[in-house]
C-alpha cells in the first residue's frame, strides 16, 4: 500500500444545471484518445478501427457509435475515440482494440465536456457558437472544431437537441460561464 | 388637458395609457407610441438645443434620420444620452430630459452663442484658435468642450448586460417595408431560410404610415397579414427592433437587436444583442429617406418633414400642428397635405415651387404656385412663414418635402458608388455591391408603391432561385402608382436669414459656400471642414442637399461633384454591445494551473501570464512584503527542496516513424541521436536565423517524443510545426497533439528533490543517480500506481526533476508533494523565485529571446548544427548575424554591491557620451539573488565573452539612472553545474 493516495478531480466533474427547457451536464468520465493514422499505413488502421469497433471510421467532420464508443473524425489523418472510463488508462484501452495500427494519445485530461440538451439548446449556443446549427447544416452526428468566446471547442450533434462540447481542461471555468451565460441568456 | 393634439386613427393602443416625463413634465401617451410622437400628442414641440449655437430645437423626422430631437434617456447609471426620441418607443415610467442647454431647455443661458453666429462660421475654430500656441490644450480645447457636445454620460459603469451572437440564412432581408415584406413572402414560401430584420419596433415600413392600399385594404393591415404569414414559416425569423449596421465580406451583416430597451427594465436579461448574420444571399430594402429644402429659419420647432408629418397623422393618430402648412418641390408632399385634410387638420397651404397645376384636388386647401418659405418666426416654436412674395402665413407646423433619398448606405459599405438619377433627383446603387447583395424598393429608387412591391419580389426570386429554390406561383398584391414627380430645387436663394443643413451639426448653406469660396470643394473635405454629415445622424437628411449647392457653386452637375460614400455603421451601435460579454474578469478566458485550488488555500499571489494564472508566490507567516516570500522560496529550494506548478509549459506530443527526422527540421540541434529515455535542450530558429522558442523534448519510445516550449509560445510553435508537417514535409510520417492540458506537471528542485520523489514514485522504480542520471527521463507510476512521467531537468540549476501526473490528478498531487516534503523543509515556490533562480543560473527567457537575438548572441551558436537542413540554419550564417563584435549574453553585477541594477539599461563604455552611438547593449533581466545577497542581471554586451571582468556603466535615461557594473559570467551559482548532475 502507497503511502499517499491520489484524488481525480476533473474540473467540471458534478456540473448538472437545468434553466428552462435546457440541461447542461459535464458528461462523468469521459476518456478521450488521439488516433492518428500512420503515413502510408492508413488502410491497416482503418481496416483496424472497422473490426476493433465494429463500424468503419467516419468521414471527416462526422462521428459514429461504435456501442458505447463515439468515433470522431476531425482530419484525414486524425480521430478521437470517446467512451467512458475513470481509470486512468484510456489509451490502453484503445491500444486493445486497435493495437499498433495507429498512433495514439491520451487526451482525457487535456480537454473537460459539457453536453448541452433540450428544445431551447440550439437557441442558447446561438450566442457563442459561430456555426450554422441547424438541422440541415450540421445533421446528427456531425463534429466540427471552432472557436466559441476565444476558446478553441469541438462540438458534436449527439442528438436532435442535444450537443457535446469538448474544450481545454485548463480553461473549464471561462468555457463554463460561456455556456452557462448563453444559457441563461435565452431561458 | 392630456394629449391635446392627440386626433383619432393610428396603430397606437389607446387601452393602454403610458405615463412618462420629459424633464419636469409628467406626460401620457399610448402604446405603440415613439416617444417623439408622444411629445408632439402632448403639444412638446421643443425637445433640445442645437450642438453649436443652443437653437431651440423640436422633432424633424418619424425614424433614425433624426437630427435634431435626441434626448438623454433613463436616469442614474441607467442615463443614455444622444437618444433619437423617434426611435424610442414609450414605456411605463419612461425618463427622458433634453440636452445641452445651461438653466432650462426654455431659457438656455448658452443660446448666446446664436448671437455671436456671424463670428462662428464653419472653420472658425481651425482660424482663431491658433495663438497662443500653449492655450490650445490648456484652455481652449476645454473650454470649446465644455460648451458644445450634446449629451452627458453618466460617468458610472454600465450596470446593463449585453450578448453576441451568429445567425445563417438563405436570404437576409433588410427592411419590412412593401418591397421588404414582399421579398421575404417570396424566398419564405420556396421554404428557403429567411431573416426579416427591421429597425422599427412595428414592422410595414411606409405601409404604417401611409393611406395607400394594398389588395384593398389598408396598407397597415396589408403589412400585418405578410407578418402573420411570415411569422407562421418555420424557415423564417422576423427581427423586429434589430437594425443590420454593416455590410462585411462574404455575406455577413452585422445586426443590432435592441431587446428590452422598450422595457422599464431589462429582468436581468440582455439589453441588446450584436449579431452577425452569415447569410447567402441579401436583399436590401432599406427605403428612403426624406430631405427638406433649405430656406431662412427652417430649423424652428413646428418645421418637420413632410413624410414625417404623414407618419404622425397616420401611424400615430397625432397632429404635429393645429395649422399647418405645405412646402414641396414634388408631388409626395402633397399627399400629407390631403392626409391631414382626411384627418380634419387644417391645411392652410400648399406651397409647391413648381408653376404647375396641383396634382391632387384639395378643394379646401389653398395651392401657391411657384413660391418659396424664405423665412419663418416663432423662436421656440413656429408661429408663423413668410413666402417670397412677402405674404405672411400664420402656421404652427410647416412640413417640407425636397424629395426622397434611397437608403444606399448599406450598398457602400464595400466602396461601392452610388450613381445620379436625374428622372428622381437622387443616388441610387450602382457600381459593385457588397457580394451577394440586390437592392429593391425605394432604396434601389423605385420610389412608388406598386413598384416596390413588385421588385422586392422580383429580387428575392432571383436570388433564391440563383440558390436552386423554385419560386412558389402567387399573386402580386394590387396596389397603385402614386404620383411622385418632384424637380431638383434645394434652397431658397431669396432668403437672407441663415438656411439650415444639417441641423445636428449647425451647419448651413452659408457654410457650404464659404467651404467653396476658401478651396474645400471636394465633398470629403467640405464634410472636414464644415462638420456637414457627422454624428449620430450621418447627415441622412442634409448630404444631398449640400452636395447640391457645393454642384451649384462649382458650376458643375452633382454626380461630378462627387457623393460621398458610407461606412458602418447604419445608425450608431452602443459601445456596450460592441463589448458584448467581453467586460471585467470575463473579458478574456483565463486559464488556471491544477494546482490552483491547493494554491490559493496556501497564500499564493496569482499573476496574468497570458492567459494562465500563475503563482506568483506564496505568502507564509508574517512576511511582509513580495520580496520576502520570493527570498525565502528561492533560497529553500536552493537548500532544500522547492516544488512549483511548470504545467503551463507547452506540451506536444509528437509520434511517428520520422518524428526524430521532424525534429531535426525544426530545431536547430539533433533529436534523432536521442537515446529512448533521455531529454535534450533544443533551439529552434525563425526562418531568418533569429531565435525562436526553447525547451526540452524527451524521447519516450522509438517513435514518441514529448517536447516542452515557452508558455507563451506553445501555441505558435505548435501551429508552426504543424505548417512545417503539412506544407513543408508533407511525406513524414509524424503526428502531433497538444497535451499541455493533460498533464499536470511539477519541478521538484533541490538538494532533497530525489529524496522527496522516492517516498512518491513507486518502488519498483530507481531513482537512483546512475539509474535515472541527469536529463534522463521515463514512464513510472506513484502514489500505488497512477500513471505518471519523470524527467530529470533542471531550470533552477539544482538537483531537479519535473514530474507529470494526468492533469485531474494536479491538485491533490501538489498536496502529496508538499505533505511528503514536509520532513525535507519543502516550499512551494511561484514564477517570481523560478525568475530569480534561473537570473542566478544564466538561463534565456523571453526577455532575452526576444525576437531580435540570435543563437550566437546567447552564447547558443554552436546548437546551430550546419550538417542539416533546418529551419533557420542558412539564414543564421548571414555575416551580419554572427560578426564577432555582436552583443553576447552575459552576467553583470554592481560595482557597488548595494545598489540594485535595472534592467532595460543600456551599457556605455566609461568615459564615454551616452549616446546611441557608443551603445553597447542592454540589460535584459535583473534579480535580487538571495543566495549572493545581491543584485544580479542578464544582459547583451558587444564581446562580452571577451570582456569578463571589465566595468562599464548602465545607464537608464528612463529612469535617470547610472551605475558601474561588472561583466561576469551569465553563471552566478554552481557554473559547472556539478550540483544538477549529484
Amino acid at each position: 500500500m502507497a503511502e499517499y493516495t491520489l484524488i481525480s478531480a476533473p474540473p467540471l466533474a458534478g456540473v448538472d444545471q437545468t434553466h428552462g427547457d435546457i440541461r447542461l451536464t459535464a458528461p462523468k468520465d469521459l476518456a478521450i484518445v488521439s488516433v492518428a493514422l500512420p503515413l502510408g499505413g492508413e488502410d491497416a488502421a482503418l481496416k483496424a478501427v472497422a473490426s476493433g469497433y465494429g463500424t468503419d471510421l467516419p468521414d471527416v467532420g462526422k462521428s459514429a457509435m461504435a456501442g458505447e464508443a463515439r468515433l470522431v473524425r476531425l482530419g484525414a489523418d486524425q480521430a478521437f475515440v470517446l467512451f467512458q472510463r475513470a481509470e486512468p488508462d484510456a489509451e490502453k484501452v484503445v491500444a486493445g482494440k486497435l493495437g499498433d495500427t495507429a498512433y495514439l494519445t491520451d487526451q482525457t485530461d487535456t480537454w473537460c465536456g459539457l453536453e448541452i440538451s433540450g428544445p431551447g439548446s440550439r437557441t442558447a449556443l446561438e450566442r457563442i457558437c459561430p456555426l450554422d446549427l441547424h438541422a440541415d447544416a450540421f445533421a446528427e452526428h456531425d463534429a466540427a472544431r471552432t472557436v466559441m468566446e476565444h476558446l478553441g471547442v469541438i462540438i458534436i450533434r449527439t442528438g436532435q437537441d442535444s450537443f457535446l462540447l469538448l474544450s481545454a481542461s485548463s480553461s473549464a471555468g471561462s468555457f463554463l460561464h460561456a455556456v452557462e451565460t448563453s444559457i441563461k441568456n435565452v431561458s | 388637458m392630456t394629449q391635446p393634439n392627440r386626433i383619432g386613427g393610428g396603430l397606437i393602443d389607446r387601452s393602454k395609457e403610458i405615463k412618462f416625463r420629459f424633464n419636469d413634465k409628467h406626460l401620457k401617451g399610448f402604446e405603440g407610441d415613439t416617444l417623439a410622437s408622444a411629445l408632439l400628442a402632448n403639444g412638446q414641440r421643443l425637445v433640445g438645443r442645437s450642438f453649436k449655437y443652443h437653437r431651440p430645437r423640436g422633432i424633424f423626422t418619424a425614424g433614425s434620420e433624426e437630427p435634431n430631437a435626441l434626448v438623454q434617456l433613463r436616469t442614474g447609471a441607467h442615463q443614455e444620452p444622444n437618444t433619437r426620441a423617434t426611435m424610442v418607443e414609450l414605456f411605463d415610467g419612461l425618463r427622458a430630459t433634453s440636452q445641452n442647454h445651461r438653466g432650462s431647455l426654455e431659457n438656455d443661458l448658452m443660446a448666446v452663442t446664436d448671437w455671436l453666429s456671424p463670428f462662428l462660421s464653419a472653420g472658425f475654430y481651425y482660424k482663431t484658435f491658433m495663438w497662443p500656441k500653449a492655450f490650445w490644450e490648456k484652455f481652449y480645447e476645454p473650454a470649446i468642450r465644455s460648451s458644445a457636445g450634446l449629451g452627458r454620460l453618466s460617468m458610472k459603469e454600465d450596470p446593463d448586460i449585453y450578448d453576441k451572437g451568429f445567425l445563417h440564412c438563405d436570404l437576409l432581408v433588410i427592411g419590412a417595408g412593401p418591397a421588404g415584406l414582399a421579398a421575404a413572402l417570396a424566398a419564405g414560401r420556396t421554404g428557403a431560410r429567411v431573416i426579416l430584420a427591421d429597425e422599427d419596433f412595428q414592422p410595414g415600413g411606409r405601409l404604417t404610415a401611409e393611406t395607400l392600399e394594398v389588395d384593398g385594404m389598408a396598407g397597415a393591415d396589408w403589412a400585418a397579414q405578410a407578418m402573420a404569414e411570415l411569422a407562421a414559416m418555420d424557415n423564417v425569423r422576423v427581427m423586429i427592433r434589430t437594425t443590420v449596421y454593416g455590410a462585411y465580406d462574404h455575406g455577413i451583416y452585422g445586426a443590432l437587436e435592441r431587446c428590452t430597451d422598450h422595457l422599464a427594465d431589462s429582468g436581468g436579461k440582455p439589453r441588446q444583442i450584436l449579431w452577425r448574420i452569415y447569410s447567402r444571399r441579401a436583399v436590401l430594402a432599406a427605403g428612403s429617406t426624406e430631405r427638406p429644402i433649405a430656406f431662412g429659419n427652417n430649423d424652428r420647432p413646428g418645421v418637420m418633414l413632410a413624410g414625417a408629418v404623414r407618419t404622425y397623422v397616420n401611424r400615430f393618430g397625432v397632429a404635429p400642428g393645429r395649422e399647418v402648412a405645405v412646402f414641396t418641390n414634388n408631388d409626395d408632399g402633397w399627399r400629407t397635405a390631403a392626409d391631414l385634410t382626411e384627418k380634419g387638420v387644417h391645411v392652410r397651404a400648399v406651397i409647391d415651387c413648381r408653376d404647375r397645376a396641383a396634382p391632387v384636388q384639395l378643394p379646401d386647401v389653398r395651392h401657391i404656385r411657384g413660391a418659396s418659405v424664405v423665412d419663418t418666426v416663432g423662436r421656440k416654436g413656429l408661429k408663423s412663414i413668410t413666402l417670397t412674395d412677402g405674404q405672411v402665413l400664420p402656421v404652427d407646423c410647416l412640413a417640407v418635402s425636397g424629395g426622397w433619398n434611397p437608403a444606399v448606405h448599406l450598398t457602400c459599405h464595400q466602396r461601392g458608388r452610388p450613381e445620379w438619377r436625374d428622372d428622381i433627383n437622387a443616388f441610387v446603387p450602382a457600381g459593385s455591391l457588397p457580394v451577394g447583395m440586390a437592392v429593391a424598393g425605394a432604396a434601389n429608387g423605385s420610389m412608388t408603391l406598386a413598384a416596390a412591391l413588385a421588385e422586392g419580389r422580383a429580387q428575392a426570386e432571383a436570388q433564391i432561385s440563383d440558390l436552386g429554390f423554385t419560386p412558389v406561383q402567387a399573386e402580386a398584391p394590387n396596389a397603385e402608382d402614386e404620383p411622385h414627380e418632384g424637380v431638383a430645387f434645394w434652397y431658397v436663394k431669396e432668403s437672407r436669414k441663415r438656411a439650415w443643413l444639417d441641423q445636428q451639426n449647425d451647419v448651413t448653406v452659408k457654410d457650404v459656400k464659404l467651404s467653396h469660396r476658401e478651396g474645400y470643394r471636394s465633398v470629403e473635405l467640405l464634410k472636414r471642414y464644415t462638420t456637414l454629415g457627422m454624428a449620430t445622424d450621418q447627415g441622412k437628411t442634409a448630404n444631398i442637399p449640400a452636395l447640391a449647392i457645393m454642384a451649384e457653386c462649382t458650376g458643375k452637375s452633382i454626380p461630378e461633384t462627387g457623393t460621398t460614400i458610407f461606412r458602418p455603421p447604419y445608425t450608431p451601435v452602443p459601445m456596450g454591445a460592441l463589448a458584448g460579454r467581453s467586460r471585467g474578469k470575463d473579458f478574456r478566458p483565463y486559464r488556471l494551473t491544477p494546482s490552483h485550488k491547493w494554491a490559493e488555500e496556501h497564500g499564493a499571489s496569482f499573476v496574468n501570464v497570458g492567459n494562465w494564472l500563475r503563482a506568483e508566490w506564496y505568502v507564509q507567516g508574517d512576511e511582509k512584503g513580495w520580496r520576502d516570500s520570493v527570498d525565502r522560496e528561492a533560497k529553500t529550494t536552493r537548500e532544500k527542496v522547492g516544488i512549483c506548478d511548470v504545467t503551463t509549459l507547452g506540451k506536444i506530443d509528437i509520434k511517428g516513424r520520422d518524428a526524430g527526422a521532424f525534429l531535426d527540421k525544426v530545431y536547430s540541434n539533433t533529436f534523432s541521436t536521442l537515446k529512448v529515455g533521455k531529454v535534450r535542450y533544443g533551439l529552434m530558429l525563425r526562418e531568418d536565423g533569429i531565435c525562436y522558442d526553447d525547451g526540452t523534448t524527451a524521447r519516450l519510445g522509438e517513435n514518441h517524443y514529448v517536447m516542452t516550449t515557452t508558455t507563451a509560445n506553445a501555441v505558435l510553435v505548435f501551429r508552426r510545426m504543424e505548417f512545417a508537417r503539412q506544407c513543408l514535409w508533407p511525406n513524414m510520417d509524424v503526428h502531433m497533439i497538444s497535451t499541455t492540458d493533460g498533464w499536470a506537471q511539477f519541478a521538484v528542485a533541490g538538494p532533497k528533490s530525489r529524496d522527496l520523489l522516492r517516498k512518491v514514485v513507486d518502488k519498483e522504480f530507481d531513482l537512483s543517480n546512475e539509474a535515472f542520471p541527469f536529463m534522463g527521463c521515463g514512464e513510472i507510476t506513484v502514489c500505488g500506481g497512477t500513471p505518471a512521467r519523470l524527467f530529470r531537468i533542471s531550470f533552477s540549476g539544482e538537483l531537479a526533476y519535473e514530474i507529470a501526473v494526468p492533469a485531474r490528478y494536479g491538485n491533490s498531487m501538489m498536496g502529496v508533494l508538499m505533505e511528503a516534503g514536509k520532513e525535507f523543509g519543502a516550499a512551494p515556490y511561484g514564477t517570481e523565485a523560478l525568475g530569480v533562480m534561473r537570473i542566478e543560473k544564466g538561463h534565456a527567457t523571453g526577455n532575452e529571446l526576444n525576437g531580435q537575438t540570435t543563437a550566437y548572441n546567447i552564447g547558443l551558436g554552436k546548437m546551430v548544427s550546419q550538417k542539416k537542413e533546418c529551419i533557420g540554419n542558412v539564414l543564421s550564417q548571414r555575416p551580419e548575424m554572427i560578426r564577432e563584435d555582436a552583443v553576447r549574453l552575459m552576467g553583470f553585477r554592481p560595482v557597488d554591491r548595494s545598489k540594485k541594477l535595472i534592467a532595460g539599461s543600456h551599457f556605455i563604455n566609461k568615459g564615454e557620451d551616452a549616446v546611441m552611438e557608443n551603445d553597447q547593449g542592454w540589460m535584459t533581466s535583473v534579480a535580487f539573488s538571495p543566495n549572493l545577497g545581491h543584485s544580479i542581471g542578464l544582459g547583451f554586451v558587444k564581446r562580452g565573452h571577451e570582456r569578463k571582468g571589465e566595468i562599464i556603466r548602465a545607464v537608464s535615461p528612463v529612469h535617470g539612472t547610472e551605475m558601474e557594473v561588472e561583466i561576469v559570467s551569465a553563471h552566478f551559482v554552481d557554473p559547472e553545474g556539478e550540483r544538477l548532475r549529484g
